[in-house]
């Protein structure tokens, strides 16, 4: 059943790639949309089927791929992996739908989102640390042709500033893989626990850090997070869509799976520290983020600053503050999405996203208020307004964290309040106000400044909207999916423990 | 960050005082005169023209009818209290008789000219004692008020007065404007010279018209306005309502907020710019008379002529408003234009040095008022 979740988009990059005919814009967008509609159906076959009571894996598939090297071809998915394969089908149908003005190498374009979202469903199913790192690396090249080819102005130097981060993530990653198998003598790469315990406490930081820091950069988390900002000032809103709401999700869900997963022994005696970590990246995420005057760099550093709260969730790593973490990697994957989009639409038709420029575009009659309506919801459930998921997910990591880590959850809800800050100055600055797209000068030659933006067609708004009934179901309804990941991250949180007990079973 | 397209921001100039005042002592017209100006202006001053013909009939009837009631719920009902008046009422399908009182109340408010020297006047107190005295000794809640409160009968009654004034005024005009779209109809008026040309004759031929009013109590008749206080329609109404509504305005409305203690307003009322002539007609809130409310009304009664072209130019429908707005503002400077030319002192063409210099100060004092307008409007490229 997995195996069609790589399938799917893989075969359907190739056929792209091999249709026949010139490659004209539409029809590809068109055939790659049946194709991840076809995902997205898939995806939702899954959790249909899914057990929600089973915290293990489910509708496991294996085959021996290359026995000498240790890569077998092992499929799973759990609790914890199976939301973020639902939604990197739902944005990656998303960022195919709002891609609208795409002229050049249509056929290209398409069959690398298309390989994006094949990979990264690998990289969530994948049950052997080899076969996460071919699906993790192989995620790598097409963003990086993404944002070289069809980015801003200065695509070169943010691409090459992502391909040189990830690559040294890629590297820590694989060093840490292949030192677990050298320090435990064993060519096995299934994801176990058990494997770490074999190992001493020094062998066991020292892979957990170089893991630390090859998933930190993903994340990312200061002082790692400098290709971010780049790659999504440079990247256009499709790749923005898919980089803030999936691909970063990466470097958190292997936080979760190999760190924690693999090392509770370890990540227990480091988890002061990771926390703290978690509340100085999600300041600084947030403090710069108040800095800056272009929209889309604001909504990067406030990605920076909402993916420490997972980081401060798995510090904690209490039953309810993993809950919270898979909650706040599904909101903020929703949310962050939301916002490129609506950055996306301000940029296409005002040419700009500076804040210094842009002022009153929620202007009813010659404004984006649509646009503007969204922004306003989109901004609120990043700041963690109850009623949207970003408050489910702030709440629960919080709660769950605030025990284990008083001051770490403290800092990090100042920095929660500190979104609201720098996201009423974008609503602010932007949408309220006498409407302009000019630096202001003259207050009176300003005032009679004749606007005139087109209008946003109902088509256009129709990704953003469905990614905010997405942001306010999660908000008003979390149950279902608190169900589907509770097992799960109960599980993990029980991990430690369980491993105690076989330890003292081991030695009694 | 790439530049700003210059497709995307249009700026429609902004004459100085001294070009404007050219303009006013060569007898020329404020408006760039082209066939699509033509037709903005006379079709929008016909819908403006059926506006307020409801707004003068209805601010008659609350002046006559409604005269002394402390809660007049149904005044913008005009008498017909039928289920159905009712029920349009509450859904809104109707005209935003507010606007008509938002403009009496600026009126009232700024109160300049004869109507409110009359007001002050010990013949209108006396005239105003007596209606007190025959009202109250009806109307038992007056009667107890009226001793409570000795000035509130007699400003209701001010106001009465201001609201009955403005009626009469509108009805001239409202009159003027369909005669002028009935002319442009038969080709008498074809260029903007000849309908601010137009706008000028009608406004002299109705300057000594008299205002007044009276109201009935009881079956007797009182004098409010008699026509022996000398009330005229231009200098005693139309002069007035032309600074209070197109060029004072109120700095109140709105949510822009205007802090009064941080000199942010100005303290002298004769120097506010809130008026029709400098509203932003793109819907900020600002202060003033919402114009939105008047655009509403006009939207329900354009002509088809300039529906159609407002659905052919930039976003149709979806901002018909910001074009009436601009359409007005463009036929609100040709009203100023011949209200100007009607009220020289001199003729333009006058030989003498004297009667020169004061057409001179006469058409500086306007230009200077109207240079930090919204003039931007007068450029054909202003849609």
């Amino acid at each position: 059943m997995l195996s069609y979740l790589l399938l799917i988009p893989f075969l359907g990059a190739f056929l792209l790639l091999f249709w026949p005919g010139q490659p004209v814009p539409g029809r590809m967008r068109l055939v790659a949309i049946v194709i991840l509609a076809l995902q997205l159906a898939w995806s939702l076959r899954v959790l249909w089927a899914f057990d929600s009571s089973d915290g293990g894996m489910q509708f496991q598939e294996s085959f021996g791929w290359v026995n000498s090297i240790g890569l077998d071809y092992k499929l799973g998915i759990d609790g914890l992996s199976l939301p973020l394969v639902l939604i990197n089908a739902a944005l990656a149908l998303v960022s195919i739908v709002c891609t609208r003005d795409i002229s050049q190498r249509p056929r290209i374009y398409f069959a690398l989102l298309l390989l994006i979202s094949g990979a990264v469903n690998g990289v969530f199913l994948s049950e052997n640390l080899l076969l996460f790192f071919f699906f993790y690396e192989l995620e790598l090249v097409p963003l990086w042709l993404l944002i070289s080819i069809w980015g801003g102005t200065g695509r070169a130097y943010a691409a090459t500033k992502f391909l040189i981060f990830t690559a040294v993530s890629g590297v820590l990653i694989l060093g840490a893989f292949l030192g677990l198998a050298l320090f435990t003598g064993t060519v096995d790469f299934s994801i176990t626990p058990v494997l770490s315990e074999r190992l001493a406490m020094g062998q066991q930081i020292l892979l957990l850090v170089a893991l630390l820091i090859g998933f930190g950069i993903k994340i990312p988390l200061v002082p790692f997070h400098t290709w971010l900002p780049d790659a999504h000032t440079q990247a256009s809103t499709p790749v923005s869509v898919l980089l803030a709401g999936v691909l970063l999700k990466l470097g958190t869900y292997g936080l979760l799976r190999f760190c924690l997963g693999m090392f509770p022994e370890a990540w227990g005696l480091m988890a002061p520290w990771l926390a703290g970590w978690a509340a100085v990246s999600v300041l600084y995420g947030s403090l710069a983020a108040i800095a800056q005057r272009d929209m889309k760099r604001m909504v990067a550093y406030s990605s920076v600053g909402h993916m420490g709260y997972i980081l401060l969730a798995a510090a904690a790593a209490t039953p309810l503050s993993l809950l919270g973490a898979v909650f706040q990697m599904i909101s903020h994957g929703l949310i962050s999405a939301l916002l490129f989009l609506l950055v996306g639409v301000v940029y296409r038709k005002t040419g700009t996203r500076d804040l210094e420029v842009l002022r009153g575009l929620l202007n009813p009659e010659r404004g984006l208020p649509f646009t503007g309506t969204l922004m306003i919801l989109g901004v609120m459930a990043s700041a963690g307004l109850p009623g949207m998921a970003g408050f489910i997910s702030e709440f629960l990591v919080f709660r769950g964290s605030l025990e284990a880590f008083p001051l770490a959850t403290l800092l990090c809800m100042v920095g929660s309040g500190l979104t609201a800050v720098y996201f009423l100055l974008l609503v602010n600055r932007a949408f309220f106000g006498r409407m302009a797209i000019t630096p202001p000068s003259n207050p009176v030659a300003d005032a009679r400044l004749d606007i005139r933006l087109a209008p946003v067609a109902p088509r256009e708004t129709i990704p953003a909207m469905a990614l905010a009934i997405a942001v306010v179901a999660i908000g008003l309804l979390p149950s279902w999916l608190g169900r589907i990941s509770e097992s799960a991250t109960t599980t993990m949180a029980e991990l430690p423990a369980l491993l105690a007990s076989l330890q003292n079973g081991g030695l009694s | 960050m790439p530049i700003i397209s210059a497709d995307l921001t249009h700026a429609g100039g902004m004459p100085t005082a001294a070009e404007l005042e050219a303009k006013l002592l060569a007898g020329q017209i404020f408006l760039a005169e082209t066939p699509n100006h033509l037709m903005q202006v006379v079709d929008v001053l016909e819908s403006y023209g059926e506006v307020l013909d409801a707004y003068s009939t209805n601010l008659i009837y609350q002046a006559e009818k409604q005269f002394l009631n402390p809660v007049p719920a149904f005044r913008y009902l005009d008498g017909d209290l039928s289920p159905g008046k009712i029920w349009r009422h509450l859904i809104h399908d109707r005209i935003n008789f507010e606007y008509a009182e938002y403009c009496q109340k600026a009126m009232f408010w700024h109160g300049t000219g004869g109507l409110d020297a009359y007001l002050d006047s010990e013949a209108f107190r006396a005239n105003c004692v007596a209606i007190i005295g025959r009202k109250t000794s009806r109307d038992p809640l007056l009667a107890l008020l009226h001793p409570l409160f000795p000035n509130f009968l007699l400003e209701l009654i001010r106001s009465a007065a201001t609201t009955h004034a403005l009626g009469q005024f509108w009805r001239v005009m409202s009159d003027l404007f369909l005669d002028l779209a009935r002319a442009e109809k038969d080709g008498r008026v074809s260029t903007v010279a000849a309908v601010v040309d137009f706008l000028r004759q009608g406004l002299v031929a109705a300057a000594a018209n008299p205002i007044s009013y009276a109201v009935e109590l009881a079956g007797d008749r009182f004098w409010v306005l008699p026509p022996e206080a000398g009330l005229t329609f231009l200098a005693d109404v139309a002069v007035p309502y032309v600074e209070a509504v197109f060029l004072r305005g109120m700095p109140f409305l709105g949510t822009v907020s205007f802090n009064a203690q941080a000199q942010q307003i100005s303290p002298d009322q004769s120097t506010f710019t809130y008026g029709a002539l400098f509203a932003d007609p793109l819907p900020s809130m600002g202060a003033g008379i919402p114009p939105s409310l008047l655009m509403q009304d006009m939207y329900r009664h354009l002509p088809e002529r300039l529906h159609q072209w407002y659905r052919q130019t930039t976003r149709g429908e979806g901002d018909v408003r910001v074009k009436i707005c601009l359409s007005f503002q463009k036929s609100m400077f040709c009203v100023t234009n011949a209200a100007i030319a009607g009220t020289f002192p001199y003729r333009l063409d006058h030989p003498e040095a004297a009667a020169q210099a004061a057409n001179r100060a006469y058409a500086a004092s306007w230009a200077a008022r109207l240079s930090s307008s919204r003039t931007d409007c007068l450029d054909p490229s202003t849609l």
